[in-house]
Formats: structure tokens, C-alpha cells, sequence
């Protein structure tokens, strides 16, 4: 200062915007001094200050381990001799990306912002959407070693309250150490803990999360994740996209009863083929029987072995394409598709017919990007199940999984909803897509405390 | 006398509309196995006579119950326990023997359709054996389950009903139906009482009547879903006839291969088998019905919540008792058809009826000292 008053700024360095500080801590600080004070003799030596920075974000600490905390947090901390308080001045800067659109959830039509791991950018671009004072955040920190923020966002009068106390509750009683992406939150608050089932949405896409908040859903987001979580979640929504929106509703519904049918395909396809093999071979027309008896007679693995064989080689190529660095990719697929494949079948390891199922099972999981984890696991349990008990064991096994989805209630929301228990105005909105127009009332399984959603001027 | 043995928890209750679909759906599937071939193999042409007659009996036992359900804002079973007090347990007793000894029909008739239909080999003894897995888990689950599994049946049998239905229809001959009243009457009254076990399906419903709170209409809606089931089996009924004429008494499980004359299969495979598979679904949660309620009651008897290990113990037993009633499968079934129909006729038939003498108000207790 210029009484040569000391002044000292600490801050973590890389968090900071340092030019900022600059401009607005360090050069006005050195015009001031506290023997000019002539304007406000009532003023104190902090007031002073406070008037004098003028910077957007500041306030004070008079705790030594709240300044410490504001620090970590990317804040700066303005110690001035003679003040016992600490001005925390918030000119953090974190490294963050640019808004891109996700490589998760691409859209041919419609917006293609996506979320990043900035949790200010993310509400930014969520308020950006829904410029109503109704949107509430409620922040909480998670995380001894962390001290991650959480955001629990809502439509105040629109979302169940009690969805929103619920979430709540379950986030301030999480003791975990670090909170290094949602999916641990999602996983820490789970009520099915063992579940093949989401029991969380998930979505990358601030369009899609404005939707569903407006919708009565209680929406979480977690600084440092770029994927926000929805609650309730219901099975449906994997067969839904944003862009079914955006197009006309006869496209949207052939689109998700396409989408309906290519899962089922996916996790069907391999058991059934087997099975067939194995238990029921009138499942071929005749012709497709003898093509088939013709590749595999002189395999040396059984249906079933053979089938696991090459599923277990499209996980691992999967993995190993999404892992591997893009250089190498093209190198993969030569090995994977020629190497593997054609000479497999050329030395008679494998059979054509087995490869052609387990690719195409493989690009129709591909159609429900939110369900390649429990598909590919399901697919997996129904070949084992096909292979030792044949059709039955597939018809039983859907049977018990249709039994646990529709016993499952995930925060007081049926997962099977709207089709069990059936509820036929939220029908227009599940595999079917209905005119916007009639689609004015919110889904009642949300149990939303506003239900209109649509009303249109004569 | 255990506590709250009327009381059904409030997010355990079943919905009007999942009674219904239950009635619609879920009721007709136990009527598609071997109630075909048996009605036929009596009254041939005019199997739809006994049929008939049947849902006629039926719907007025449905209706009593309905209307025993409508007398009062309490469900059946409160009313019971306020008439009868801690001998109530004995009606409990009474109709969890029943579940238990219907439940073993479906199950061995189960049993061999699915060897008939899943399999072109030689199943093992066990292949059948992991229904029972599938049987402990859905027993565990309580009414809200059943109920919500009556609303997935609307998906599940609408489409392959309907579209068996349609492939069958090519090779339908429903001149064979004809004349009406064609067979002897004395005939007729054989099948229906042969059949008699295949048809006492009302009493299915019983439990979750009996613990539904009745509001307006709901008689309505759940007896015309009764009808619609009615309606569907009769359907059936007559195109099973209708393909299969004098040969019908012979063909068992019939709606997994009524289809397969259908022309296009040649061609693209037996996709219509897909659609019995489909229907399966709905079978499984059929045959499991009676069991959900014998564990169900096990349970309020005993008081318990431990479900599971009921279920458990259940399934183990059953899973033995049909490994071992298997090798007299026809010697158990013409038992249960021709001696012990008079169970089905007095448990499931008439002793619901009792629910009419009920009084419609909860009686005072007179006090013990005035």
C-alpha cells in the first residue's frame, strides 16, 4: 500500500486467475493507503478495504481453517498487516474444457452443449435454459479428502419435495474420501445396491437435464463430472432420445419401437441361436438349418462353447478399441475383423453363422447407448441360461427378471412404469411418442405438485 | 391368534384395474394347456357347452363375492375376522391347503408342456427343476407384485393371443362346431365335471378380493375382465376345435403348436413358437399364483415377514413332490378329475359364498361389564 502497510495475496497456484488479482487486488491496493481515509472517519481499516477492491466476489474469514478451506477451493486469501480478518477473494480459475457437445450423446438435430467438469459452468448452462427463479440448487460438500460440491437441482413447485428430502438426506450422510465423478454418487445412494439395473438417469446434455427437470425430476450434479444424474429413473428413458423431440412423433415412435427392437435383438439373438442349436431346432426355417448344420459340423467347440468364445472376443476387441490410442485403432480393427474372424473361420474354429450373430447383437446394443452395460451383462446370463436349460431357461429367466423389474421401486417410482403399474396418460411419452400437444399434463409417476405443463391460448 | 392377520399393508394393495387385467389375461392362460383336449375328449363338437356353463358358474360366484365386497367400506377379510374372531385362522388354514393342493396340477401339467415345447430332445429330469428358482422368488414378492405383474400381462398376451389366433385361423374348419348340441348332453356334463379343475378359477382372486377396500364400479370392471378372459378361452376354444375336429381329445397343450399349419412358417421358421414363449410369461405368473397365495397366508398365520425362507421351504418341497408325482401323471390326473373335482366344487365354488353372510357393519363387542 502506499503507507507501506504490508499486503500479502496466498493462493494455489494453477487455480488462480492471476491476471484478475492484478488488476483488481494489486494495483488498486498500491494507490491506497490508511492516512488518506479522510472520506470515512467512521469507516474501519476492513470497510476500507472492502470499498477500496471493490472486486465482484469477496468476503471475509476469520477462521484460520476457512481461509485454509477457501484456498484448496481456488480462492485467494488477502492478508493485510494490522487486519486480523482474511479478505477471500474469488478469483479462482480452474483448468476446465470447452463446452463441446458429448461424445456420448450425439444429436443430429437439436442443441449440442454438453456438459464439462466445471460445476459453475454446468448451472450456467443449465439457468441458461430455465431463466426462472423456481431453479434451486441446494449445495452440498462430500468428501473428506475432496471437499466436492454437489448441487441437488429442482423446480420449485414443480418437483416432489419429498424426492428432493429423500436425496438430500442420502448425499449429507454419504463418509467417503474423494468423490471423483458422479457415478460414485449415484452408486453411494443407490437403494438397490446390487442391482444389473441403473437405478440413477444419467445424461450429458444440458437440453436433456432442463427436460427432465421441468418434467418434476430432481436432477444431481457433481463438480469435476460431466455426467449429471436424474432421479426418479425409469427403464424407458434408455429407449428415449433428445432428438425424438425434435422430430415429427410418428418418426420419434418408429425410432424408439426400432430402438426397442434392436435391444431385444442384442441380448436375444445369441441365447436364442443356441438354444435353437442345442434344444429346438424347428426355431430355423429349413433352409437356414442346413446352412447352419452344414458350418458347424465340423467345429470342434460345442454351440454354446463357440458362442461364449466369440462374444468374449467382441468384449475384449470393445474394450481394447475403447482403451486403445487412436493411432493404434485402425491397426485393431484390421486384427479383429480380418485376423480374427476370417481366419478363425477359415481354420474352422469358428463358424460363420456364430460371428454374424455376435456382430450384429453387438451394433444393436450400440442403438441404446445408456443400456451397453446391463445389456452386454444380461446377454451374457442369457446365453449361460440358454445353453443349459435352452428356450425354457430364456422364457424363465425373462420371466424372473420381468418379476424383479416390476416388484422394483426405486425411490418410490415403479422402474417399469408407465406400463406396470400401468398408467395410460404417460403411455403418449414411454415407447410411443404423442403429438407435443397432448402431451400437456407432466407423468404422474413423478408425482409432480404441478401437473400442467401445457396450456394453450384460445 | 396372530395379530393383523386381515391387515394388508397400503403399498401392498392391488389396483381395481390390476384385478381386472388379472381376470382378463392372467385367469384364461391356466385354460390354454390341457382344459382343451379334456373338454373335447367328452363333449367333442360342443365343447364350448361345458365351457359355457362353467363361466356362467363362475361369473355368479365372482358377482356374490363382489357384491359381499360392496356391503362395506372394510375389506372381506376384516369383516371375517370381526364375525369369526381367532377361528378366522382356520379359514386361512383352510383355503393355504387348497392353494397348495391346486397349485400341484398346473405345476405338473407345466412340467410336460414344456418338455412338449421347449425342447426336441430328450430334456433331462431337471431341466424343469429351475422353475422352482424362479417360483421361490415371485412367492417371496407379496399382492403388490401380483398386481403389477396382471398390468404387464396386458402387453404380454394381447399381441400373441391375437396373433396365434389369426395364424390358426387358415386352418380353422368351424363346421366342425356343428350341429350344436350334437353330442349327448350326459357327455357334455363329463367334460364339464372333468373339467372342473382347470375352470375353479375364481378362487384365485379370492385373496386379493378379500383384501381389496371396494369402491364404485369396481364390480363392473373386474367382472368384464372376467368376461373378456371368458371370451378369449371360448375363442380359443373354438379354433382348437376348429383345427384339430376328432383328433382334438389327443392334442395336449395345444396353443404352443395350433399355429404351425400357418403357410408363411414354412418359410421364415416356427416364429409362432416366439408368441408362445411370449404367452409363457404370462403362464409362469399363472401357475405361480396359487403358491404367492399360499405363502402369502403361511405368513399371516404364522405371523411372520420371513417370506423368503417360506417360499424356500415350499419350493424345495414341491420341487420333490413333482419329481415324484411326475412318474404318475396320469394316474394323479385322473384322480383329481374324476374323485377329487367335489374339493375344488366345495372350496373354490361354494365356501366363498360365506362371504354373503357377513355382516355389513363391524359387530359390537358387548362389553364384559356393563
Amino acid at each position: 500500500m502506499q503507507d507501506n502497510t504490508a499486503c500479502a495475496i496466498v493462493y494455489a497456484d494453477g487455480v488462480v486467475n492471476k491476471e484478475a488479482l492484478g488488476d483488481l487486488v494489486a494495483r488498486p491496493l498500491s494507490k491506497v493507503s490508511f492516512s488518506k481515509n479522510e472520506g470515512g472517519r467512521d469507516e474501519t481499516k476492513e470497510d476500507f478495504i472492502k470499498t477500496s477492491l471493490r472486486f465482484p466476489e469477496l468476503k471475509t474469514a476469520t477462521d484460520f481453517k476457512d481461509a485454509v478451506k477457501e484456498i484448496l477451493d481456488g480462492n485467494s486469501a488477502l492478508l493485510i498487516d494490522g487486519i486480523k480478518t482474511v479478505f477471500i477473494v474469488g478469483a479462482k480459475m480452474p483448468p476446465t474444457r470447452a463446452v463441446i457437445e458429448p461424445p456420448t450423446d450425439v444429436a443430429v438435430k437439436g442443441p449440442r452443449e454438453g456438459f464439462i467438469e466445471d460445476i459453475k459452468i454446468n448451472m450456467g448452462l443449465l439457468r441458461k435454459r430455465l431463466k426462472t427463479p423456481n431453479l434451486r440448487f441446494e449445495t452440498v460438500r462430500v468428501g473428506k479428502q475432496s471437499d466436492t460440491a454437489v448441487n441437488i437441482c429442482y423446480l420449485n413447485g414443480v418437483a416432489d419435495n419429498g424426492l428432493k428430502d429423500e436425496l438430500l438426506k442420502k448425499i449429507q450422510a454419504l463418509q467417503i474420501d474423494n468423490v471423483s465423478d458422479s457415478s460414485y454418487i449415484a452408486a453411494l445412494i443407490s437403494p438397490r445396491k446390487h442391482s444389473v439395473f441403473r437405478t440413477l438417469g444419467t445424461t450429458e446434455k444440458p437440453d436433456v437435464f432442463a427436460a427432465k427437470l421441468s418434467e418434476g425430476r430432481v436432477g444431481i450434479l457433481v463438480d469435476g463430472s460431466p455426467i449429471a444424474l436424474t432421479a426418479p429413473y425409469l427403464l424407458t428413458e434408455d429407449l428415449q432420445s433428445s432428438e425424438d423431440y425434435f422430430v415429427s412423433p410418428f418418426a420419434a415412435t418408429s425410432f424408439r419401437f426400432l430402438r426397442a427392437l434392436a435391444l431385444l435383438v442384442a441380448i436375444f439373438l445369441p441365447a436364442f441361436y443356441i438354444s435353437a442349436q442345442l434344444f429346438k431346432m424347428q426355431l430355423f426355417p429349413l433352409g437356414l438349418t442346413l446352412t447352419i448344420a452344414s458350418s458347424v459340423r465340423e467345429l470342434p467347440l460345442s454351440p454354446s462353447l463357440e458362442m461364449f468364445v466369440v462374444l468374449l472376443l467382441l468384449e475384449i476387441l470393445k474394450e481394447a478399441s475403447i482403451r486403445m490410442p487412436k493411432y493404434v485403432g485402425m491397426s485393431l480393427s484390421v486384427v479383429g475383423a480380418l485376423v480374427l474372424g476370417e481366419t478363425a473361420v477359415s481354420a474352422g474354429f469358428l463358424s460363420t453363422p456364430a460371428i454374424i450373430i455376435v456382430a450384429f447383437s453387438g451394433i444393436c446394443l450400440y442403438t441404446v447407448p445408456n443400456f451397453v452395460e446391463t445389456g452386454s451383462i444380461l446377454r451374457w446370463l442369457f446365453l449361460i441360461v440358454a445353453g443349459s436349460v435352452g428356450p425354457f431357461g430364456i422364457v424363465l429367466f425373462s420371466a424372473f427378471l420381468l418379476y424383479y423389474l416390476l416388484s422394483a421401486d426405486v425411490f418410490g417410482t415403479p422402474i417399469l412404469a408407465p406400463f406396470s403399474p400401468l398408467l395410460p396418460r404417460d403411455l403418449r411419452d414411454s415407447v410411443l411418442k404423442y403429438d407435443m400437444r397432448t402431451l400437456s399434463k407432466r407423468p404422474r409417476f413423478l408425482r409432480p405438485k404441478n401437473k400442467t405443463r401445457l396450456t394453450e391460448k384460445e | 391368534m396372530p395379530a393383523n392377520l386381515a391387515s394388508t399393508p397400503k403399498n401392498e394393495r392391488v389396483y381395481t384395474r390390476q384385478l381386472a387385467f388379472i381376470a382378463a389375461f392372467l385367469l384364461p392362460m391356466g385354460k390354454l394347456l390341457e382344459a382343451p383336449s379334456i373338454l373335447a375328449r367328452s363333449a367333442q363338437g360342443d365343447l364350448l357347452l361345458p365351457a359355457i356353463l362353467h363361466f356362467l358358474l363362475q361369473s355368479l360366484l365372482l358377482l356374490s363375492v363382489l357384491f359381499a365386497c360392496s356391503q362395506s367400506e372394510q375389506t372381506l377379510l376384516e369383516r371375517l375376522e370381526n364375525k369369526l374372531g381367532k377361528w378366522t385362522v382356520l379359514f386361512y388354514v383352510l383355503y393355504g391347503v387348497y392353494f397348495l393342493f391346486a397349485a400341484v396340477l398346473p405345476l405338473l401339467d407345466m412340467e410336460k408342456f414344456v418338455y412338449a415345447a421347449f425342447f426336441d430332445t430328450a430334456p433331462s429330469t431337471f431341466s424343469f427343476a429351475v422353475f422352482f428358482f424362479f417360483s421361490a422368488y415371485a412367492c417371496a414378492k407379496g399382492f403388490k407384485s401380483i398386481g403389477r405383474s396382471g398390468d404387464i400381462s396386458l402387453f404380454l398376451f394381447l399381441l400373441p393371443f391375437f396373433a396365434l389366433v389369426l395364424m390358426s385361423f387358415s386352418a380353422s374348419d368351424f363346421s366342425s362346431l356343428l350341429p350344436l348340441f350334437g353330442t349327448d348332453f350326459k357327455q357334455s356334463l363329463t367334460a364339464f365335471s372333468d373339467s372342473t379343475p382347470y375352470f375353479s378359477d375364481v378362487v384365485l382372486l379370492l385373496p386379493l378380493l378379500a383384501s381389496h377396500r371396494y369402491k364404485k364400479n369396481d364390480g363392473v370392471k373386474i367382472a368384464a375382465g372376467y368376461w373378456s378372459g371368458a371370451a378369449f378361452t371360448l375363442l380359443f376354444l373354438s379354433i382348437f376345435y376348429g383345427v384339430y375336429s376328432t383328433i382334438a381329445p389327443r392334442q395336449h397343450y395345444a396353443f404352443s403348436k395350433i399355429a404351425q399349419y400357418f403357410p408363411a412358417l414354412n418359410v421364415i421358421g416356427r416364429i409362432d413358437l416366439l408368441l408362445v414363449y411370449l404367452l409363457t410369461i404370462i403362464l409362469l405368473f399363472y401357475t405361480v399364483l396359487p403358491l404367492q397365495h399360499f405363502t402369502e397366508l403361511t405368513a399371516r398365520i404364522l405371523n411372520t415377514k420371513r417370506k423368503a425362507l417360506i417360499s424356500a421351504l415350499l419350493n424345495l418341497a414341491l420341487l420333490f413332490a413333482v419329481l415324484f408325482l411326475n412318474r404318475f401323471y396320469n394316474l394323479f390326473h385322473s384322480l383329481i378329475e374324476r374323485k377329487l373335482s367335489l374339493v375344488f366344487w366345495l372350496v373354490a365354488d361354494l365356501l366363498p359364498l360365506f362371504f354373503l353372510l357377513l355382516p355389513k357393519k363391524p359387530q359390537k363387542r358387548r362389553p364384559l361389564y356393563a
